[in-house]
Parts: C-alpha cells; sequence; structure tokens
C-alpha cells in the first residue's frame, strides 16, 4: 500500500468538488469578506471569490480553494478528517465554561481619597462603618468564592480605594489561604489600588502572600493629575512612588497600571504611551471610560464619540506598531485579547468579551454591604440608582438562590451571541462577546440593536482593523502572532 | 415629515427572512415597511427628513448589497446544516450533557 494517493487524487479538478463546512461571513471593505468558521477561524477572501465558493465555481487548484480547505471552510474527497477537526477545535473553543466563577470581586470599602470625576463609586467620607466591609460578611463572602467548582480562583479587592480598609484585605488573604489548604486550588489576589497609601509594611504583606498590584495610571504628570484629583494635587507623584515602591518589594512582574481615556486625553495619546515607556511597562491597555455612575453624572461619556475614540485607539495602536517596527518591544493590551482570540484556539478569560455573557459564570461582586452583583459594572450601575444585576444578598440568599435566580439567567440566555440578531450571522462572532450589562445600561435592554450599539460599532471597527491589517503589513502580522501567543 | 422610497424585491430572487435580516441590519439608517403582492415584496425605507439625498442613496445602495449577502448566507446555512449538526453532536459527545435530550422534532 502506497503511503499517499495517486497525483490526479489531488490535482484533478471536478465539476462537484467540494461541500460547504459552516461559515459566516462579513464584508471587511468594499472589495473583501472575512470568512470565519464554526471553531473560528478567519481568513479574507475577494467578494468575487466568495460569490464563487458559495456557488460552487471556485477552481480546485486556486490558492484561495486550498486555503479555504486548509482551515475547513469546505471539504472535497481528498479531505476526510475536516469534521472530525473541526468539532475537536470546537469543543476546545468551549473547554472552559465548565470552569465557571474564577474571579470574585471583593469591595472592601467605598471610601476614597482621590474625587475622580468618571469614578463611578468612590465616597469621600471618614465615616468608616458606612461604606466599609466587615469581617462576618467576608466570611460569608469567602463561602461562595469557595462554592464556585474554578481550579483557579483569583480574589481582587476594589473599592474605593481598598487599602483604607487594608486591615480587612489581610483578613480575607489569610482566611482564604486558610480555607485553600485543603481545597487546593490555584489562588491568587490582585488589589486594585491608586498606591497613594501603599506603605512598606502593605506591600511587604503583597510580596508574602504573591499579591499582584494593579494600579491607575493615565499618562503624564499634567494629565493624570486633571483626571485624577486628590488633595496636594499629587496623584501622579504618589502612582509613581507608590509604582516604584511596589516593583521593589513585590516585584516588577506582579505591578501592572490601567489607564482611563477621558476627553482630556483624546489628543495625547502618544504622551500617555510614552509615560508608560518611561515607567518601564510593557504595555497599555488603551480602554474607552464606562457609561456608568459619576462618569455619566459628570456627562464624562457624552464628552467624545464612539468614533472619537477609535481615532485615538486606532492612533495609540499605529504608533505601538512603529515603536515596535523601530525596536521597542511593547503591547497594546485590548488588541492582545483579541489576537488570542482570532490567532489561537485559547483566550485570556478577560470577562467583557465573552459569549455567554461572563456576568456571575466568570466573575462576581461581593459588596461592601453584603450585596451580590453580577459584575463590577453591575454595582456601578446600582450607585446610579439600577439594581437589576443585584443577584442577592451573603446575609439573606444561599449560594444556590443567587447563582440559578432568573436575574442572572435571564440576561446570560437572552444576550447569547449565538442566538442575537445580527450577532448569529456575524464573522466576527467568535472573537466578540455579549455585554447585556452594557446594553441594559445604554439601550434599556440587555441586547440593544446591533446596528446602534456602541458596544458593536466600536468592537466591529477594530476587529476590521487589526484583519486589514495583518492582510496588509506582514510585519504586523508577525508582531500580532507574538501577542497573541503570549 | 419623512422621506419615503419603494423597492420591488421579486420572491422568486429572494425570500422574506432575508429581506427581513438585510433590512435589520440597517435599521440605524431607515425605518422599514413592507407589502405582500403576489410574488412581489414592496419595501418602504422611510428616512428621517434630514437625511440628505446622498445619504438615502448610499443607504438603498447598503440594503440592496446586503440582500445579495443575505441571499448567500441562506445558501451556506442550507448547504451546510447537517454537517453543522454532525460537528456540534460530535464536539459535545463526550461532555454527557446531551444524554438522553430529547431532540427537536422527535
Amino acid at each position: 500500500m502506497s503511503r499517499f494517493k495517486a497525483i490526479e487524487e489531488y490535482e484533478a479538478p471536478r465539476a462537484d468538488a467540494y461541500r460547504l463546512l459552516p461559515f459566516r461571513f462579513t464584508a471587511l471593505d468594499d472589495s473583501s469578506y472575512v470568512l470565519t468558521n464554526i471553531a473560528g477561524e478567519h481568513l479574507v477572501l475577494s467578494n468575487e471569490s466568495l460569490r464563487a465558493l458559495v456557488r460552487h465555481n471556485l477552481p480546485r487548484g486556486s490558492p484561495e480553494f486550498v486555503e479555504l480547505r486548509a482551515r475547513h471552510f469546505l471539504q472535497d474527497s481528498v479531505d476526510s478528517v475536516a469534521v472530525d477537526l473541526l468539532a475537536l477545535k470546537l469543543r476546545t473553543r468551549y473547554r472552559r465554561l465548565p470552569e465557571f466563577t474564577a474571579l470574585h470581586i471583593f469591595v472592601v470599602t467605598l471610601r476614597c481619597e482621590h474625587s475622580c470625576p468618571y469614578c463611578q463609586v468612590s465616597r469621600q467620607t471618614e465615616d468608616v462603618a458606612a461604606f466599609d466591609m466587615t469581617p462576618e460578611t467576608a466570611d460569608k463572602a469567602l463561602d461562595f468564592v469557595f462554592r464556585s467548582p474554578a481550579a483557579a480562583i483569583k480574589i481582587e479587592f476594589q473599592g474605593g480605594e481598598p487599602l483604607l480598609n487594608f486591615g480587612l484585605i489581610r483578613y480575607v488573604v489569610e482566611q482564604a489561604e486558610k480555607r485553600n489548604a485543603s481545597e487546593k486550588r490555584d489562588l491568587r489576589f490582585v488589589i486594585a489600588t491608586n498606591l497613594a497609601l501603599a506603605t512598606r509594611e502593605i506591600l511587604s504583606f503583597c510580596a508574602a502572600h504573591s499579591i499582584d498590584i494593579s494600579t491607575s495610571l493615565d499618562g503624564p504628570e499634567d494629565l493624570h493629575n486633571k483626571n485624577r484629583p486628590r488633595p496636594g494635587r499629587n496623584s501622579h507623584q504618589k502612582a509613581v512612588e507608590g509604582i516604584q515602591l511596589a516593583r521593589e518589594i513585590v516585584g516588577r512582574e506582579r505591578v501592572s497600571a490601567l489607564m482611563t481615556t477621558t476627553s482630556k486625553s483624546l489628543d495625547r495619546v502618544r504622551d500617555i504611551i510614552d509615560e508608560y515607556l518611561r515607567l518601564e511597562f510593557p504595555g497599555i491597555f488603551l480602554r474607552p471610560l464606562s457609561p456608568y455612575g459619576f462618569a455619566v453624572k459628570t456627562n464624562a461619556i457624552a464628552a467624545y464619540t464612539t468614533a472619537r475614540w477609535l481615532e485615538f485607539y486606532k492612533e495609540g495602536l499605529e504608533y505601538i506598531l512603529h515603536l515596535n517596527q523601530v525596536g521597542v518591544r511593547f503591547r497594546e493590551f485590548y488588541a492582545s485579547v483579541i489576537l488570542k482570540k482570532m490567532l489561537t484556539s485559547d483566550e485570556s478569560g478577560f470577562v467583557d468579551l465573552v459569549s455567554p455573557a461572563g456576568i456571575g459564570i466568570k466573575a462576581l461582586v461581593y459588596n461592601y454591604d453584603g450585596a451580590v452583583y453580577a459584575s463590577d459594572e453591575s454595582r456601578m450601575l446600582a450607585e446610579m440608582g439600577d439594581y437589576t444585576f443585584r443577584l442577592g444578598s451573603l446575609e439573606t440568599d444561599s449560594y444556590e438562590d443567587v447563582m440559578l435566580s432568573d436575574r442572572l439567567l435571564d440576561p446570560i440566555e437572552e444576550s447569547m451571541t449565538t442566538s442575537v440578531p445580527m450577532c448569529n450571522e456575524c464573522a466576527f462572532e467568535p472573537f466578540c462577546g455579549a455585554d447585556p450589562v452594557f446594553h441594559h445600561t445604554a439601550y434599556g435592554d440587555v441586547v440593544g440593536r446591533k446596528p446602534e450599539s456602541a458596544f458593536c460599532a466600536r468592537n466591529m471597527a477594530i476587529f476590521r482593523y487589526l484583519i486589514a491589517k495583518m492582510r496588509d503589513d506582514s510585519g504586523a502580522r508577525r508582531l500580532f502572532l507574538n501577542w497573541a501567543n503570549q | 415629515m419623512s422621506i419615503e422610497k419603494k423597492i420591488d424585491v421579486d420572491l422568486s430572487s429572494f425570500n422574506l427572512d432575508a429581506i427581513k435580516r438585510a433590512a435589520y441590519r440597517c435599521s440605524n439608517r431607515f425605518a422599514f415597511d413592507m407589502v405582500i403582492a403576489a410574488q412581489t415584496a414592496s419595501c418602504t425605507l422611510i428616512f428621517d427628513d434630514d437625511k440628505s439625498s446622498d445619504f438615502v442613496e448610499l443607504a438603498i445602495s447598503v440594503f440592496r448589497k446586503e440582500l445579495l449577502d443575505q441571499d448567500l448566507r441562506q445558501s451556506i446555512r442550507a448547504e451546510t446544516e447537517n454537517v453543522r449538526n454532525v460537528i456540534l453532536a460530535h464536539a459535545f459527545s463526550l461532555t454527557g450533557l446531551l444524554k438522553d435530550e430529547p431532540v427537536q422534532g422527535d
């Protein structure tokens, strides 16, 4: 028996040479389409080739045919394993679904010494009792944490400024580690802090317990201080000093930073990136304002449109590409999240860009007062008086009450992109997500009409930009492959 | 007042589902109405009266292109229905989730 078939088997043109395998397509630009198969692999075809493909007129020996067969968009008699391979890839794509809630956010206090106009939740008060989580509430939250079947659990401390209630952080870490001695989970901690109150003692505790530090850095000093007012007008100085001290004590790789784009940031993307470079961060997450809380009250959201934010984002990404071309290694993390989905069979676990939505089943929030929310944005919405995604209370509700509640399951089910109009036929669906909290906030229902959705417009523009960039620029493609695999 | 544009679509070339899907995709550009008579779908595209003629013409062009895309999508859906189900069944065959589940149509 030969190890391979006769050459005619591979070359012979056949009138009925192939059958289609399931795929979706969406226009990339005026002359081409993006196609994605059921496992989320993509390729770009000209308008003419797409129509020829669907009408079974695509020449068998053409480069397009070979690529389409290799990526399982069609099957011919030579290829007998396409369906099995697609099934395997599909199963791989959904393999993380049963892992359930991995991220558990403890809002240990709403108090904060900053007064950022875009902040969703913070309070300027000395009244400790009114806005701090108690150890009793934290114990009940830990009961919920360890009810999740997730093998990897991350506990994130948020505020307000969580370091204002550091005693409780210490308590939760020690109690969680105690429970984990028998639970044996991959248990990690992160504190989202402005670092203004970080001391050697606090950071030494973080080092001893491998706690990550996620801080806020909005850009160079003038911009950061405008965005993030505090007494003394020294937020940037405090952040930079805190970053340096945290790196020294906790470790460089454990300290990361996040920025928020305000209207004042829009013309400063290069300055912002340069500041991250100056402080030796390996990348930046260029993210827009969320339509919640004080960002809405202070009209910060209306200060710029999705289109303007996209200009900002693309200018930033072009600058980062240029930096890499001249030998400066630097990443944009939102693009990296998307590229991992586009170019690998893995995903980053980023909860805003998944379907089914990540609310509850990927992340849970335990508020200082014992309320349980479906996501961080859900509790911010509650601060605006909308309690749609308040799933229950640690004081009165069981884990089953919360996780099987209609309040959680209805929006997850209704917003699944596989059944939402327009999403269900969109080529970008494998890279995108549901985000029912955003759509509820902006449009009054958890699905929203996608032609009018800012979420849809923003993400589709980024998907198109990244795919076109990879098609037109081999250097960018190599770089993006590198980002996807980090 | 609003601007109304009429487009007749031959139902022997495009089916109703494709027309509705195309109209939905354009729902940020115009409101939509449709009357069926024999083999023709008489579509009315309704624009706000502040829209320019360029905007209206572009929207009609987008709607027509979208109709063609929807027609192609239907061909793909129809041809791949069986293999889609095989792939999904195969993908979840080891999970135990579908055991004893009734199948649609049973």
